[in-house]
């Protein structure tokens, strides 16, 4: 975590106005219209982002964590507006400060568990008993320091999860994106994912946007974000 | 940077290391393969000119030519004008040969040939025909009333004129009208066969016949020059200009130029071979990285949503395809080296013009691995640029 929080009195996250529009040949489909929403920092926010299938959820998750570029608004994080970054400052700025956790692990399958987190800190150029130190106590940290050296298809999927969850920390971020991380874990793994996310966000500050359309979730987040054909709802249906 | 250098070396090892073993042996092998055709296709061809020129050189022309000068018929002074050559260091042999045309016949059959004299003593100097007789002898310096045929005239050796020829053996005796219209009989003393048709289209008779034919003394059609090392033939001419010579001094090279357009065309016909093997080579590799990348089309997705850069995954596509290419140049060298060229050496190819074997230039097997270098590397690069500039989210999750 940088720490310092926004600059010039914003919130820490500021969505304003995002759209967007998918064209598939004739057909215009409007994921997002208007979305705007703040996220403050203190204390850091753990945060859910509901809604029915197709509402949009994963399409807000990826304009803010800048996989996917929105047709209009601005993303405001720590006072840079980030949707006029060039593509390698996007992606500079997804490995320092950003974490991904995906519905479907996605891990690299040729490497080791220990690889696979230690890939972003890497990524940043740190020094090889650095990375790997870092890898080994976040792989600790998520109850994995007995798998290091197992390749993906040799673990259970709430082991692969709490490994990209692992690789999500190494960089120590400031927000991390989830998209239904649980959802292919049966309920004592998903419970013991968002046991992590809940205790990440309280003690280290880590803000967490996370999509998720079980109603039960709702009681480890601080907020809901409800969506409905692409826009914020007042609360869920 | 060194730390994503680094890192695309780490991907990279690891993809190969980790990943489908079966089709990095079976690229790497189309490699070899591709590498040895198109360093086989153009040894061969190089081989097959230079059994072309070193038959040239070994009877008919030796390295250099003497002729006589612009407008006059013979080369006067013969005696001491090899005597002069002789003394040029590096110079092995000299022979001067009066050429004449000449008609053949025996029994119904006759053709128009040449007729070459030498003195045997000196022949043996520049060609090798002596190590070539087919049946009977060489001519000896002595001898007056017999003749050596070349197996085009005599017949009977599988030469490629066999129809015009005399058909005659060793023994026979043919009737031989000269130009200047004296006509002498002559006695077949051997046959002798080079497998290069201009040369086993010549008669020779001994200098001493000749001389009393033409009734001259002195004076030479030609002198032929062998020197201890080819291809120096320019250094030589000067010399020979240095030391007073003032007939025309060809290089052997300048009756070759018939060969050279062959020549040429090999070399034309060898780089179409080789760039249709490259283009193979190119479109293989193409194909398994393209592959290989719609397979890692996710994982390319993952690497990027995670913050590593274009470049570095542009990169670890390059040293994979660079690695097999590698792999491909080295295995294609073991094959080479280990298997064909041994093999080409105890087999050499009896074509009718000589023994075909491989010469293989060193600058040609670069140009070979380069080409392939290349190839490889456009056929890595384009598949993996397509593959970073799709979208993160089409690349994680688009079908
Ligand atoms: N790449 C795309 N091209 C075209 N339309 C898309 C694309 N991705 C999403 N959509 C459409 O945008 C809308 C929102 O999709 P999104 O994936 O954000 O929904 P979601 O809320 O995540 O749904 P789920 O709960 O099923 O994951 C849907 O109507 C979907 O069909
Ligand atoms: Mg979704």
């Amino acid at each position: 975590m940088t720490g310092n929080a926004g600059t010039g009195g914003g919130a820490f996250v500021m969505v304003r106005d995002l759209c967007r529009i998918y064209v598939m040949g004739e057909v215009r489909v409007k994921a997002l219209s208007n979305v705007s929403f703040d996220i403050s920092k203190k204390p850091a926010e753990f945060v859910a982002i509901m809604g029915k299938s197709g509402s949009g959820k994963s399409t807000l998750l990826h304009q803010l964590g800048l996989l996917d570029t929105p047709t209009s608004g601005e993303v405001i994080i720590d006072g840079k507006n980030l949707l006029v970054l060039s593509e390698s400052r996007k992606a500079r700025f997804r490995l320092e400060r950003f974490g991904y956790v995906f519905q479907e692990y996605a891990l690299l399958p040729e490497l080791t568990a220990l690889e696979n987190v230690y890939l972003p800190a890497m990524a940043l150029g740190r020094k090889k008993e650095e990375y790997i130190r870092a890898a080994r106590e976040v792989l600790e940290q998520v109850g994995l320091g007995e798998r290091l050296h197992h390749r993906p298809r040799e673990m259970s999927g709430g082991e692969q999860q709490r490994v990209a969850i692992a690789r999500a920390l190494i960089n120590k971020p400031d927000i991390l994106f989830a998209d239904e991380p649980a959802a292919n874990l049966d309920s004592a793994s998903s419970g013991q994912v968002l046991e992590l996310f809940r205790k990440l966000n309280r003690e280290m500050g880590l803000t967490i946007l996370m999509v998720t359309h079980e109603p039960e979730d709702r009681n480890y987040v601080d907020r809901v974000i409800w969506l409905k054909d692409g826009e914020i709802a007042e609360h869920g249906t | 940077m060194l730390s994503d250098i680094r890192l695309s070396m780490f991907l990279a090892q690891k993809s190969i290391t980790k990943g489908n073993k079966g089709t990095l042996v079976l690229t790497i092998f189309i490699m070899a393969l591709v590498f040895v055709n198109s360093v086989f296709v153009s040894s061969l061809f190089l081989g097959l000119t230079n059994t072309i020129n070193e038959q040239m050189i070994n009877t008919m022309y030796g390295t250099v030519v003497i002729e006589p000068k612009k407008d006059e018929k013979y080369v006067d002074g013969v005696y001491s004008l090899k005597q002069k050559i002789s003394s040029v260091p590096g110079v092995t042999g000299v022979s001067a040969q009066y050429v004449t045309g000449a008609v053949l016949s025996y029994k119904d059959k006759s053709g128009a040939w040449s007729v070459h004299s030498i003195n045997p003593d000196d022949e043996v100097t520049v060609t090798t025909i002596h190590n070539f007789m087919i049946d009977g002898e060489y001519l000896g310096k002595q001898d007056e009333n017999e003749i050596m045929l070349g197996k085009e005239i005599s017949g009977g050796y599988g030469g490629d004129d066999e129809d015009s020829s005399l058909g005659v053996k060793v023994g026979d005796t043919i009737d031989v009208l000269f130009n200047n219209g004296v006509k002498r009989s002559y006695r077949v003393k051997g046959i002798f066969g080079v497998n290069f048709r201009g040369a086993d289209a010549t008669a020779y008779v001994s200098q001493k016949e000749m001389a009393s034919i033409l009734g001259m003394e002195d004076k030479a059609s030609q002198i032929l020059i062998r020197t201890w090392d080819i291809g120096n033939e320019d250094r030589y001419v000067k010399q020979f200009l240095g030391l007073g010579v003032s007939e025309t001094i060809k290089p052997w090279q300048n009756y070759a130029s018939m060969v050279g357009d062959i020549t040429e065309s090999f070399d034309v016909i060898a780089m179409l071979i080789s760039g249709i093997g490259l283009f193979v080579a190119g479109v293989t590799i193409f194909i398994i990285i393209y592959m290989n990348t719609i397979s890692k089309r996710r994982q390319i997705g993952i690497s990027r949503a995670v913050g590593i850069k274009e470049s570095v995954i542009i990169n670890t596509y390059f040293l994979q395809a660079m690695f097999i290419v590698t792999c491909g140049i080295v295995a294609g060298l073991l094959i080479m080296f280990s298997l064909v060229v041994p093999w080409f050496v105890s087999h050499p190819l009896d074509f009718s013009i000589g023994k075909i074997s491989l010469l293989i230039l060193p600058e040609r097997v670069s140009i070979s691995a380069i080409s392939l270098v290349i190839a490889a590397v456009i056929a890595g690069l384009v598949p993996s640029i397509m593959a970073v500039r799709e979208t993160i989210v089409e690349a994680m999750w688009g079908n």
